[in-house]
């Protein structure tokens, strides 16, 4: 069921003009520490370098993005 | 007016086949829906001429379901656009109603309506009165073709005229659930105008997958004119293109919700 609704929350972020990259779904285990933190700092790596929403079409449109 | 229904519901009624028959009823020139539960009543039936011809409607289907479940074993007739058919059939689906409690008479929507509505299915499977109307098809989403940049600024304009009134689910028929995600103040901070953006939108908008019937309800009833409908015909769009399904339209068959499936490699 998760798995679904994430699906389609990705195409949905797409349609109101957010990147579905900023969303991430994944199982870790609680056993598995090490994975856990290579996925959180690789996520966070991805958003980093997406930097900000771009909530302002002027001035996204400004700065040329 | 609409005297084959009128026959019709009396029939039920008199030979005690329905408790009651949910309609609209035409009270001084205001249209509010209303249980029939006497014969002599149905005179009053109205099938929602408003100003415009069909132009009145009322989330039927959600009334029923209330009702029902607080009238166990009992039938109960209900009066039907095609919109309030596919609701019906949705919420059979999620196990919200039982068909056998149920007893839908047709009413087949006015062109005008139809045209409004740009309706998928403006008439039900049966219908005692009105003509067939060309359906319309429900695919098309405005700002589809825009860049995201774009999107995303129409978007959050959107959102942001918000004053959460909760209009939106209270008029949904297929809004059934007993603790609603929105009042939860983990999820959508309380006390904020505009609610958290694009959260509180997008919470309903996931929590309408394999659900929405596209009845348009909800942006009828936005007092801010948010176009929700565009935002939840893309959500149909997106399960139909996914999970090969559309709400409303067999009874039978279960949302993609409801099947349990290995979570796909990449999502």
């Amino acid at each position: 069921m998760t798995s679904q609704r994430v699906a389609v929350l990705k195409d949905l972020l797409e349609f109101i003009g957010i990147e579905g990259e900023r969303l991430n779904l994944v199982w870790v285990s609680s056993a598995e520490g090490p994975r856990f933190a290579k996925e959180m700092t690789e996520f966070t790596e991805k958003i980093r370098a997406l930097g900000p929403l771009n909530w302002n079409y002027q001035r996204a449109v400004a700065v040329g993005i | 007016m609409y005297d084959a229904i009128k026959e019709r519901v009396k029939e039920l009624l008199d030979s005690g086949e329905i408790k009651g028959f949910l309609a609209l009823k035409n009270d001084n020139g205001n249209i509010k829906p209303h249980l029939y539960v006497s014969p002599v009543e149905t005179n009053q039936l109205s099938i929602g001429d408003g100003e415009t011809p069909g132009g009145a409607r009322y989330p039927l289907a959600k009334i029923l379901t209330i009702l029902l479940q607080n009238h166990s074993g009992e039938r109960f007739g209900i009066l039907v656009r095609g919109c309030d058919q596919r609701a019906l059939k949705a919420l059979a689906a999620w196990n919200q109603i039982s068909p056998e409690q149920v007893v839908p008479i047709g009413v087949a929507c006015p062109e005008e309506r139809a045209q409004a509505c740009a309706c998928a299915l403006p008439y039900p499977d049966e219908w005692l009165e009105g003509e067939q109307v060309e359906p319309k098809d429900p695919r098309p989403v405005e700002w589809e073709e825009k860049i995201p940049l774009e999107r995303l600024e129409v978007w959050r304009g959107e959102f942001e005229k918000c004053i959460k009134c909760y209009g939106c689910r209270n008029i949904c028929p297929m809004c059934f659930c007993k603790e609603c995600s929105l009042e939860s103040e983990d999820v959508i901070a309380k006390g904020e105008i505009p609610p958290d953006l694009p959260m509180f939108h997008l919470v309903r908008a996931v929590h309408m997958i394999g659900r929405c019937v596209d009845c348009g309800l909800c942006e009828e009833a936005c007092p801010a004119s948010i176009p929700l409908r565009a935002l939840y015909k893309k959500v149909n769009n997106i399960v139909e293109t996914r999970f090969q399904f559309r709400s409303g339209i067999d009874q039978t068959e279960q949302s993609p919700l409801h099947k349990i499936v290995e979570p796909p490699a990449a999502i």
